[in-house]
Parts: structure tokens; C-alpha cells; sequence
């Protein structure tokens, strides 16, 4: 079932089908969640990895919106925008206390896993 | 629309591309530089979805604000790159194992999606015919979500607050000039009047040099209780 | 409904009128502190304080219904968790007042960001959409990173909020992705018209059922029950004490809240769907949270596991699915909250020459040496073992009954021998009190902590006695979610 099917027609505002754009958002999320858990040495890749997930979040967000010709999808994608923002500048902040308490940003030692 | 779908392609093709360096590459500036890229290439695929407006905020907001927040700090911090990559070819193995079978499964799900049979009588904002996407998306954020809008003031709020209360430190040290001290010093403070008996030094009579400050701030200073540098 | 005309008092705003007060006290505050001269620390936790007694009393005298166009419902249910997650938050600050003033961290941001933090709180247990629920979640745990790294000049404090920042924001990557997947298959986000195009089970396609268990596995990191605990420990051991605290009792309550409203109301038609997924959360968490505790010789990592059992019990209540599992749920975390928040308090107040210690064996010997504190301590350890009449008893004694109702015995009785191994660690606590040799006497302990020890050891001891407002309170908050 495609959703001009449901939706009626013309309303399919995807210049490519809706599966593209989910199979875009995958990988992403999937390099995002790989980089988290492979940069041991580096938290700010980490970091950047994280800001990757967020956009997969977004690419699905707006692709949903666009197929369902609903803005929720994209006023959700906003405020996904504005707390990454945040999120970013906070993770920044401890990364920073982080570095001047301990001379390096590698997170090996703080082993994430450790439970 | 041969020309869209050409374009989606390019610009996956870029975005997913530089993803993987973002996650990869040696040295962080250049991770910061294609995750610049990868955000270039999103609001491009934004642009193909119609959704106009975000991907202008995509390029302000990410590239303007974030992107150069972290190119900042990577270059503020002094890291010794040459250990960074040590951990990835240990683990690259097993997260790439792992990685290729979440995607598998993703695709596995998300390959011939399906909508509900009610999907369309359930959405709340559809898109009007004859408004733009920004006047749209600005009819609903500051009506039906004008809660959301101001709980996401909060977290900027609270961002701020975090980021000075955990970075800003009081510089204690640095020489500010302060005037009202500057103004406010009488002569009587620092100036003495000493009757001093030609020849007989003036250790006997107890004037020590420098003299001793009421607060221990000012004697810090070698200058002899002068403020800065206003004088 | 998105087109209609609206006026600004069809957004029923007086609905969320709580949360405007708490956030303007919180910003009015915040202005008081930068342009005072001084220390502005102590006047801030206290006037903190009197935002969130003030914010109860409107909580309390507030009417009930939906509003902000489906994103906001204020009910009973809602009700009881924000007078929860507000006294538990109050506790907190008066709990940080002295210890702050010794680790010199009395900087007035504290108690602002803890304030900000509970109006996240508020926003999840009145969440009714998608949305609502993800800018709640990110509002409390903003505010924690940042807690959690507060003693910024002590490695121990910037790698618990490392550590909490790296795995908490994966947990919010996963649940807006599993968002984005529920939207996408139904269309909306709002909980009543989810509920309402997820009736038939057998609709549920793959993509849904994914989105639904990448939305509970970012719940579960928020609550910490098992696989997604691993940041608990140390992260509970690094952050300053008052802030493990408040970080194991308000949001635990929250996010306990929003999953089981999550999952009671929009899914609560996949319940065959969810329900496994739940049990073997709860009994990972249950047999984790008992056996790994006992090796510890830190008191914060302890009850870092013991934590992630208690939310082990309590998802129990959400896996029977039922009204009465739900009402033993928040009983529980009643219960939880006073024990845990007592606890820490005493855990405070630890300290020898000016400096805390945490260790277990830094308390041996303590029924001598201050055997009012010795007293408060066996009271909470007796109470987490389940062991009556404390409330902790009662709290097990609601959620087991509500899954034998379901036949879920295997469930219970999993539950009933993970609290007799559990009861062994909590009693050696109270062996070392009163058998050990002592050591040195602690300190003396601030009036502050002696305050939140004894509301929360009174509230324990005491329950049995006149439970019924507890009960029928969490009663009629099940009830909302089942109507």
C-alpha cells in the first residue's frame, strides 16, 4: 500500500520513493550508534556521532511529514533541532571540565560498559 | 522529477559518505569539517522533502552555531592526536558486525513500509494549499504548540546556565581596573608623614616598605597597594 | 483540528499553570542570583524550596483536563506524580544546603537547575503526546548532565557526567528514532489518537512494533533497569551526593510515570506485544539489582543497585498490565522515594573531620557511636528489604498481589526470592552497624539532615498505620489510564 492510496492522489510530496529517504536515516543511525561505541579515544566524535543520530531522527522526521503531507512531523523535527543545539553545547561544556581535570579527552578509562 | 530523484541520489550519496568520515577520519577537525558537509547535504535532502524552512535552520543553526561551537572547542582543547585512533581498529571489528546486522534489520522493517488504516483522518496539521511551509510551521509552533515552543526556551535556558556555570571561571587573578577603588583612595591611606633623624636609617623607627595592606588582595600586588593600570 | 480557529483560552492554558509558576520562580530566582552581592546559595535553596511548596499547592487546587491542544492533560494520575516528584525534589535541596556549603559548591545555579529539572518532570507526568513527553525528558536530563558534572574540579564528578551525558543522549537518540517510527506509521504523535488507531492489534506492523521498543529501551536508561543500567554505578558514585539523591529518587518517578502511561494508554491494546519485553526487564533488573550489590564496598554503588532492583519490582506492577499493577507501581514508588531519599540523607551526613566517607565499613560500630543515625539506617535497610511493617513491605505487597491476580506467579515468586537475597545485603549493612568494632564517630550532622532523614524514616515506619490516603490516591490515579 503506498500512501497515495490512503491519502488520495497528489498528495505524495517525495520526489523519491519514502523508502529512500528511511534507508538514508538507517545508516545514519546506524554510523552514529557505531561511532559511539568505537571512538574511545576521542569524545568529541562522540559527541558528533550523537549529533549524526539527531539528524537520521530529523532525515525520518521530514520524510514522514512529506509522505503523510503533515506538518507535525516537521514542527517535531524543530524542536529536535533546537535541543540538539543544547545538547551539543552542554556536552561541550563537561567535555571541556573533563579535559582540565585530566589532560586528555580519551573516555577508554572511564570504560562505558563498566557495570 | 527525474531531476529530483537524480538529486536525492547525489546528495545521499554525499551526506552518507561523509557521515562515515565524521566517525572515521584521524584527525577531529576534519571530522568537524564533514560533519558540516553531511549537514550541507541534509538540508539539501529537507529541500526535496518540502520542508523548506527547516533546512534553512538546518544550515543556520548546525553549521553557523554547532558545527563552529565544536571546531572551537577541538582546537581549544590541545589533543595529542596521534592516539587517538588507537582504540577504532581494535574495536572496528566487532562494531561493524554489530552496525551491519542492526542495518540489516532496519531494512528488514522499514522496507515496504506501511501506514495505519486510519493514518490520514489521525494527522493534526495538514498542509494547506497556498501557504508556505514557513508561515505554516509558524501558524502551529506559536498556537497549537505554543507549550512545546516555551518548554524548548527552558532548554536553551538551562543550556546556558550549565555551560557558564560548569566553564566560567572568576578570574581572581586578572587586574581589572576599578575606578570607584581608583577614586576613592585618600591620601592618608598610603602616605605617611615620617619625622626621620638625619642618619639614623629609618629600619629604628618600625616604617616597613611595603606597608602592610588592610586587605591581603591589594598586598598581593607588587606595586605597593596601587589599583591597575589608571594611573 | 490543526486548521480550526483558536482563541488563547481554547488552549486551556490554566492547565499547566503549575509549570508556568515553578519556570518563572525558577527564572526570577536565577535573576537574584546574579545581580546579588554575596552568597546568594542558601537564600536560593530556600526560596527554591518555596517555589516547589507553592507549586504543590496549585498542583493540589488545579482543575483537571486537556488542553494545549491534546498536549497536555492534567489528571489525577498527573497529579499524584508531580506532588511525588515535587516533594522528592524539595527533600533534595534541602538535602544539598549543607553539604554543598562543605564540598564549596554553593553556587546558586544548583538549586535553579534542580528547579528546572522538576518542571521536566512535571511535563512528563502531564505528557499526552510524543512531543510533550521528549521536551520533558530532555528538560530533566539537561538539567542532570549538568548536576551530575557540578564539583567540575573533581575528575570523580566531570566523568560521572561524561559518562551520563554520552549514554543518556544515546538514549534519547534511540527514543526519538522509535518516535519517529510511531508517527510515521499512524500519523499523529497525540496518545488518546494513538490508543485509538493502534485498537486492533493486528494492525501493528514491524515498523510500529520496533518504534515501540526503541521508545522503551530510552525509558529504560532513564529509570535504569537492566540492559541499560550500566551508567548507574559509577555514575551514582561520582556525582555529588545530593544529586545521586535527587537523581535516584524525582526522575526515576517521572520517567517510571511516563512509561507506564506510555504504555498503558496508547499501546495498551499491544499489551501482548510490550508484555514480555517488560518481564524480562524486571527480572534482569530484580536479579542484578540483588546479586551484583553484594560485593560492594561503596556505599553511593550500592544503592546504585539497589536501586535498579527496586525499578526492577516496579516494572513488575506495569508487566501485569492491570489497574491494580499500575496503583502498586506508584504505591511503590512512594514508598521508594521516602526510603531512598532518607538513605542518602544519612549517607550525607557521613563524614569524619570535614571529609565524607562513603565505604560500608566507615559505618561499623555506628549503633554506639550515634545511635540515632544507626537507628534511621536500619529502619530505611529493613524497609528496602521488604521486611514489615516498614512501607517498603507494603510497597512489594501491592505489586506481587497484582501479578498472582494476572497468574503471573513465576513473576512474583522470582520477585520474593530476589528480595530474601537482596535482604542479605541490606542486613549485613545493619551487622557492621551493630556488631562491628566501632570506628572514630562522624561528625556532627546538620539540623538540614537530620530534617529529611527523619521525614523520610518517619514516613516509613509510620505507613502501615494509615495507608489509606496513599492507596486510594494511587487508585484513582490507575484508575485514569483504565477509565
Amino acid at each position: 500500500m503506498t500512501i497515495t492510496d490512503i491519502m488520495g492522489e497528489g498528495t505524495d510530496m517525495l520526489a523519491v520513493g519514502l523508502g529512500h529517504y528511511l534507508a538514508v536515516s538507517a545508516i545514519l543511525l546506524v554510523l552514529g550508534i557505531f561511532g559511539i561505541f568505537l571512538n574511545r579515544k576521542n569524545v568529541i566524535v562522540i559527541l558528533m556521532s550523537i549529533e549524526l543520530m539527531l539528524l537520521a531522527v530529523n532525515l525520518n522526521l521530514v520524510a514522514f511529514s512529506s509522505a503523510l503531507d503533515d506538518l507535525t512531523g516537521q514542527v517535531m523535527a524543530m524542536f529536535v533541532l533546537t535541543v540538539a543545539a543544547a545538547e551539543a553545547a552542554i556536552g561541550l561544556a563537561i567535555v571541556v571540565i573533563y579535559f582540565r581535570n585530566r589532560g586528555s579527552i580519551e573516555v577508554e578509562d572511564v570504560n562505558l560498559m563498566k557495570g | 522529477m527525474m531531476i529530483a530523484a537524480l538529486a536525492f541520489y547525489v546528495f545521499a550519496a554525499i551526506l552518507i559518505a561523509s557521515a562515515a568520515m565524521v566517525v572515521s577520519a584521524r584527525n577531529p577537525v576534519h571530522s568537524v569539517l564533514f560533519l558540516i558537509l553531511a549537514f550541507f547535504n541534509a538540508a539539501a535532502l529537507f529541500l526535496l522533502a518540502g520542508a523548506e524552512f527547516l533546512a534553512m535552520i538546518l544550515v543556520i543553526v548546525y553549521v553557523g552555531a554547532v558545527a563552529v561551537l565544536f571546531l572551537f572547542v577541538v582546537m581549544m582543547l590541545d589533543i595529542n592526536f596521534s592516539q587517538l585512533r588507537e582504540g577504532f581498529q581494535r574495536y572496528a571489528p566487532v562494531g561493524a558486525t554489530i552496525g551491519v546486522v542492526l542495518l540489516a534489520e532496519l531494512a528488514i522493517v522499514l522496507g515496504g513500509w506501511k501506514f495505519a488504516p486510519g493514518a490520514a483522518s489521525l494527522r493534526f496539521a495538514p498542509r494547506a494549499e497556498g501557504v508556505h511551509n514557513t508561515a505554516q510551521l509558524g501558524q502551529l509552533i506559536y498556537t497549537h504548540y505554543i507549550l512545546l515552543f516555551q518548554a524548548s526556551g527552558l532548554v536553551l535556558l538551562v543550556a546556558m546556565i550549565g555551560a557558564i556555570v560548569l566553564t566560567l571561571r572568576d578570574k581572581t587573578s586578572s587586574r581589572h581596573q576599578v575606578i570607584a577603588q581608583q577614586i576613592g583612595r585618600m591620601a592618608g591611606d598610603t602616605l605617611e608623614m615620617m619625622d626621620v633623624r638625619s642618619g639614623a636609617g629609618v629600619r629604628e623607627l618600625g616604617i616597613i616598605r611595603p606597608k602592610p595592606a588592610p586587605e591581603p588582595e591589594v598586598a598581593a600586588h607588587d606595586d605597593h597597594g596601587h589599583h591597575g593600570g589608571g594611573h | 483540528m490543526g486548521g480550526a480557529a483558536m482563541t488563547w483560552m481554547s488552549l486551556n492554558w490554566t492547565l499547566a499553570l503549575p509549570e508556568i509558576v515553578l519556570s518563572c520562580c525558577g527564572m526570577a530566582i536565577l535573576i537574584l542570583g546574579v545581580v546579588s552581592r554575596g552568597n546568594f546559595f542558601r537564600l536560593g535553596c530556600m526560596l527554591t524550596v518555596g517555589a516547589f511548596l507553592l507549586t504543590a499547592m496549585l498542583v493540589l487546587s488545579g482543575a483537571n483536563g486537556v488542553g494545549y491542544s491534546g498536549l497536555f492533560v492534567t489528571d489525577a494520575y498527573s497529579v499524584f506524580v508531580k506532588l511525588l516528584v515535587l516533594a522528592a525534589a524539595t527533600l533534595g535541596v534541602v538535602m544539598s544546603l549543607d553539604y554543598n556549603e562543605h564540598e564549596n559548591l554553593r553556587r546558586f545555579e544548583f538549586p535553579v537547575l534542580m528547579l528546572f529539572s522538576t518542571v521536566g518532570m512535571m511535563l512528563m507526568a502531564s505528557a499526552t503526546s510524543l512531543m510533550t513527553m521528549y521536551m520533558g525528558v530532555e528538560l530533566m536530563s539537561l538539567s542532570i548532565y549538568v548536576l551530575a558534572a557540578f564539583a567540575r574540579d573533581e575528575l570523580r564528578s566531570s566523568e560521572a557526567g561524561l559518562k551520563y551525558f554520552v549514554l543518556g543522549s544515546l538514549a534519547s537518540g534511540l527514543l526519538l528514532y522509535g518516535v519517529s517510527l510511531i508517527y510515521g506509521f499512524t500519523g499523529s504523535m497525540d496518545f488518546a489518537l494513538l490508543a485509538k488507531a493502534l485498537s486492533d492489534p493486528a494492525s501493528a506492523s514491524p515498523g510500529l512494533v520496533v518504534g515501540i521498543v526503541f521508545v522503551l529501551s530510552g525509558l529504560a536508561l532513564k529509570v535504569s533497569a537492566v540492559p541499560f543500567h550500566m551508567w548507574t554505578p559509577d555514575v551514582y558514585e561520582g556525582a555529588p551526593t545530593p544529586v545521586t539523591a535527587f537523581m535516584a529518587s524525582a526522575p526515576k518517578v517521572a520517567a517510571m510515570a511516563l512509561l507506564v502511561r506510555l504504555m498503558a494508554s496508547p499501546f495498551g491494546h499491544l499489551l501482548a506485544q510490550w508484555q514480555q519485553l517488560i518481564v524480562l526487564m524486571s527480572i534482569a533488573s530484580m536479579l542484578l539489582g540483588s546479586l551484583a550489590a553484594i560485593g560492594q564496598r561503596n556505599f553511593k554503588r550500592l544503592m546504585a543497585y539497589s536501586s535498579i532492583g527496586h525499578m526492577g519490582y516496579a516494572l513488575i506492577g506495569l508487566a501485569a498490565g492491570t489497574q491494580a499493577g499500575v496503583r502498586g507501581v506508584l504505591i511503590y514508588l512512594v514508598t521508594y522515594v521516602f526510603m531512598n531519599i532518607g538513605t542518602f540523607a544519612l549517607i550525607i551526613a557521613m563524614r569524619r573531620r570535614g571529609r565524607a566517607v562513603e565505604g560500608i565499613t566507615d559505618l561499623a560500630g555506628l549503633g554506639r557511636t550515634d545511635p540515632a543515625m544507626a537507628l534511621g539506617l536500619a529502619v530505611f535497610m529493613f524497609s528496602m528489604a521488604g521486611i514489615p511493617p516498614f512501607s517498603g513491605f507494603w510497597g512489594k505487597y501491592f505489586i506481587f498481589t497484582a501479578a498472582v491476580q494476572q497468574g503471573m506467579w513465576a513473576l512474583a515468586v522470582i520477585g520474593v526470592l530476589t528480595s530474601v537475597i537482596g535482604a542479605f545485603y541490606y542486613i549485613r549493612i545493619i551487622k557492621v552497624m551493630y556488631f562491628d568494632a566501632p570506628d572514630e564517630a562522624f561528625d556532627v550532622r546538620p539540623a538540614s539532615l537530620s530534617f529529611v532523614a527523619g521525614v523520610g524514616g518517619l514516613f516509613t515506619t509510620l505507613f502501615f498505620l494509615y495507608p489509606a490516603p496513599v492507596v486510594a490516591a494511587a487508585e484513582a490515579a490507575a484508575k485514569v489510564l483504565f477509565g
